[in-house]
């Protein structure tokens, strides 16, 4: 007797997946299917969007354009600028980010009196909410009233309030120290946690060797510190990015066009303009470029460090 | 337990349950579509301004008609997007607020109809300012009735005033200059004009209102650009902030950070002896509990520049009408009996405009209401309601409201900025929102 096609795929499907793999199929199932409702078809979908100008204002007129959305952002002079502006806030972020967690990871890698307290106290900017920072260092800088200008006036640095956010040359640079503020925290914990694991033995190593506290830095803790380093340099890159809520908050890609980055342009395209096909356009060129970033980083940086 | 649970097994429960949910979701999706189609709901949509007013008078016309109200509302800065997603999603909306600024957008977009074949509506116009009319007006048709109205006032602090010697308020631009030159030397105040230049919504309404009483337009009669040019244009009035700024040191090179809100806080705290402040402010610049100089503020005419007049810009909110109550016969006779309500006459008065002015201190857009004794002495408790008529009736519709007027606004409010911080010049910041008006008209117009 022949069996039937259907049958035939049924006994193929039970030879190759075994009982255990069918029942691990069926349980994480629920969780695939919400993640590919929420996280997969949103990205498929706003892929398939980006071909299309889909202005939601305008709906009766959704015409196909094919890379028509792409090639239009790719030529718009304040696409570029908002490019340009973004890498300087990544490079000064991401540089001070690793400096000062560096530092402190050293610091706390210390044996003293009040390690723990401080350590405390550092993870503090890390637990503060996002929009809570924002608005903090929103009161901080403000000209008139601000903190910051309060604080230099008093102590004669000084003699008449300084414009801080609205003044375009201090923007990018300002709003980069609010997000190290935040940041910092969180990379020192990963760099200590790296730090901690390297192994004793080869400090004491290096002593009996004659290397002095400097030597055994470069020598030793800074190699060992590779793997917590990159994670750290790949994780604040793409943090740095993709970051909105500051400029948001503090700026509004203001004053001009001082503080408008890649992420703003994104922002106010798809949700003020609601064009939702540039706008999907431009999150994918973001995501694109973050990506490559990512693997520049770990390809070359990488095998150096 | 019953025999007939202790005998469900695990197939009949899951069919049970399934053909119940079903059941469920039928019923639910006829009663959704019945109430929808039953035209005896209005479904009217708001941003949450006035809550507790709006429900009482909400309740007064549902008994008075016995016409059913579903009111819902959305904070202001996240109702275009609520509202535009509703209207894309089909949401049920019979009447609505609407913003000057979105009427040709949502026009265009076919989400709100006009109202102009109802009557009962219609006949309000004679009594209403002509600027709140025309912003309500798109391509020749109505769209709605006022729900509250205001315009950007030229507000001084009178004792500032008196203290440099100072007997009256500036009358031009350039008086302007030489009071707050006068002030700043006096010693009273280091930044005389608080003039409020941060990117929000507000900026429009105050770049407006400096070209308009400059002389200045945006855009000429067939809405082409013309703000970029020198004479007729907007660069004018930018130049003046520009040497405001940097040339006489009489406003705040912070401007461009301060918004609204916060410069009215500053103007409150005696920081400053003249203000660009929506009229309604008035009322808490002389408010004992929100102001230091309350009692001080008074309102002059908006100053003339060279050419220029007492022009100022006026923004309206209207109550207009969804594409699919307009559809719908008796619907759409519901919502206009509403809108009517709301906007026009409500048992013979103006009683919804003259309670938000009452309650709130928001503008009417109606003449007769001045007349109001109630109203002239709220208006006279802390301000000249003749000044304000005057202003009022000076007051323009903003010329640039277009489909494209938000993806314009930005780059526009952007170029006063660059203007400002020097790093562009007043001509090449008007020519660039000048450039992207013609690129975004030729695209969308």
């Amino acid at each position: 007797m022949r069996s039937s096609p259907k049958r035939d795929i049924k006994f193929r499907l039970a030879r190759r997946f075994d009982y255990e793999s069918r029942s691990a199929a069926l349980f994480i199932l629920p969780v695939m299917s919400v993640l590919a409702i929420v996280a997969v078809f949103p990205i498929l979908y706003s892929f398939y969007t980006s071909f299309f100008n889909l202005k939601l204002t305008r709906p009766h007129r959704v015409p196909f354009v094919w890379f028509d959305n792409y090639i239009k952002v790719l030529s718009d002079e304040l696409f570029w600028a908002s490019v340009s502006r973004t890498v300087s806030f990544t490079v000064m972020s991401v540089a001070a980010i690793l400096v000062l967690s560096l530092s402190i990871a050293i610091l706390l890698n210390e044996s003293f009196r009040g390690r723990r307290l401080l350590s405390a106290i550092i993870l503090i900017p890390w637990a503060i909410p996002t929009v809570a920072n924002g608005l903090l260092w929103k009161w901080i800088y403000d000209s008139g009233f601000g903190a910051l200008n309060g604080l230099l006036f008093q102590l004669g640095i000084i003699d008449s309030y300084i414009t801080w956010l609205g003044d375009s040359d201090k923007t990018i640079p300002l709003i980069s120290n609010s997000f190290v503020w935040k940041e910092v925290p969180l990379a020192a914990i990963l760099i200590l946690v790296t730090m901690k694991s390297i192994p004793e033995d080869l400090y004491r190593a290096a002593k009996v060797d004659g290397a002095n506290v400097f030597k055994r830095f470069i020598h030793i803790t800074i190699p060992s510190l590779k793997p917590g380093f990159m994670l750290v340099m790949i994780y604040e890159t793409m943090m740095a990015i993709r970051h909105f809520d500051l400029f948001f908050l503090l700026t509004e890609g203001g004053p001009a066009e001082a503080s408008h980055v890649v992420s703003w342009q994104i922002y106010v395209e798809t949700f003020r303009n609601l064009s939702f096909g540039t706008g999907s356009a431009m999150s994918y060129i973001l995501a694109l470029v973050t990506f490559a970033l990512a693997y520049f980083i770990i390809r070359t940086l990488g095998s150096k460090l | 337990m019953s025999n007939q649970f202790k005998n469900l097994n695990r197939r009949d429960f899951l069919k049970k349950t399934a053909a119940a949910g079903a059941l469920g979701a039928l019923g639910a999706n006829g009663l959704i579509t019945q109430a929808m189609a039953a035209g005896d709901t209005v479904h009217f949509m708001a941003w949450s301004a006035a809550v507790d007013l709006v429900k009482s008078h909400v309740a007064e016309f549902q008994k008075v008609t016995g016409i059913n109200v579903n009111y819902s509302n959305a904070p202001w800065a996240q109702y275009r997007d609520n509202l535009i997603t509703k209207f894309v999603g089909n949401a049920p909306i019979d009447m609505m607020w609407v913003s000057d600024a979105w009427l040709p957008e949502w026009a265009e977009a076919g989400w709100i109809k006009p109202v102009d074949k109802f009557d009962n509506l219609m006949k309000y116009n004679a009594e209403a300012e002509k600027f709140c009319n025309d912003s309500m007006t798109y391509k020749g048709s109505q769209y709605g009735l006022t729900y509250y109205t205001d315009f950007m006032a030229f507000l001084y602090d009178d004792e500032a005033l008196k203290k440099a010697g100072i007997s009256n308020p500036p009358k031009s631009w350039d008086e302007v200059t030489e009071q707050c030159l006068k002030i700043k030397n006096a010693g009273i105040a280091e930044y005389p004009l608080m003039l409020a230049l941060a990117q929000e919504s507000w900026l429009i309404e105050f770049l407006a209102a400096m070209t308009y009483s400059h002389g200045g337009n945006f855009t000429d009669d067939k809405g082409n650009s013309i703000m970029q040019d020198p004479k007729e244009g907007a660069v004018r009035a930018l130049q003046w902030v520009v040497d405001a700024v940097h040339k006489h040191k009489i406003v705040s090179p912070a401007s461009v950070e301060i918004g609204e809100l916060t410069g009215l806080k500053a103007f409150a705290s005696g920081n400053h002896a003249f203000a660009l402040e929506p009229k309604y402010r008035m009322r808490t610049l002389n408010d004992p509990k929100q102001s230091k100089i309350a009692g001080r503020v008074k309102q002059a005419l908006m100053p003339m520049g060279m050419d220029g007049s007492h022009a100022t810009v006026g923004w309206m909110r209207f109550h207009g009408m969804s594409a699919s109550a307009a559809a719908d016969k008796t619907r759409a006779e519901n919502t206009a009996r509403l809108i009517e309500w709301f906007g026009g006459k409500a048992n013979g008065e103006y009683k919804f405009q003259k309670y938000l002015f009452t309650d709130i201190g928001a503008g009417f857009g109606v003449k007769p209401l001045f007349n109001d004794a109630d109203v002239q002495n709220a208006y006279n408790s802390y301000a000249d309601v003749n000044i304000i008529k005057e202003q009022q009736a000076l007051a323009r519709k903003k010329d640039v409201v277009t489909p494209w007027f938000g993806e314009w606004n930005e780059v526009h409010g952007s170029s006063w900025q660059a203007a400002i911080l020097q790093k562009a010049t007043p001509a090449e910041a008007m020519a660039k929102a000048g450039k992207k008006w013609d690129e975004l008209k030729k695209e969308m117009g």
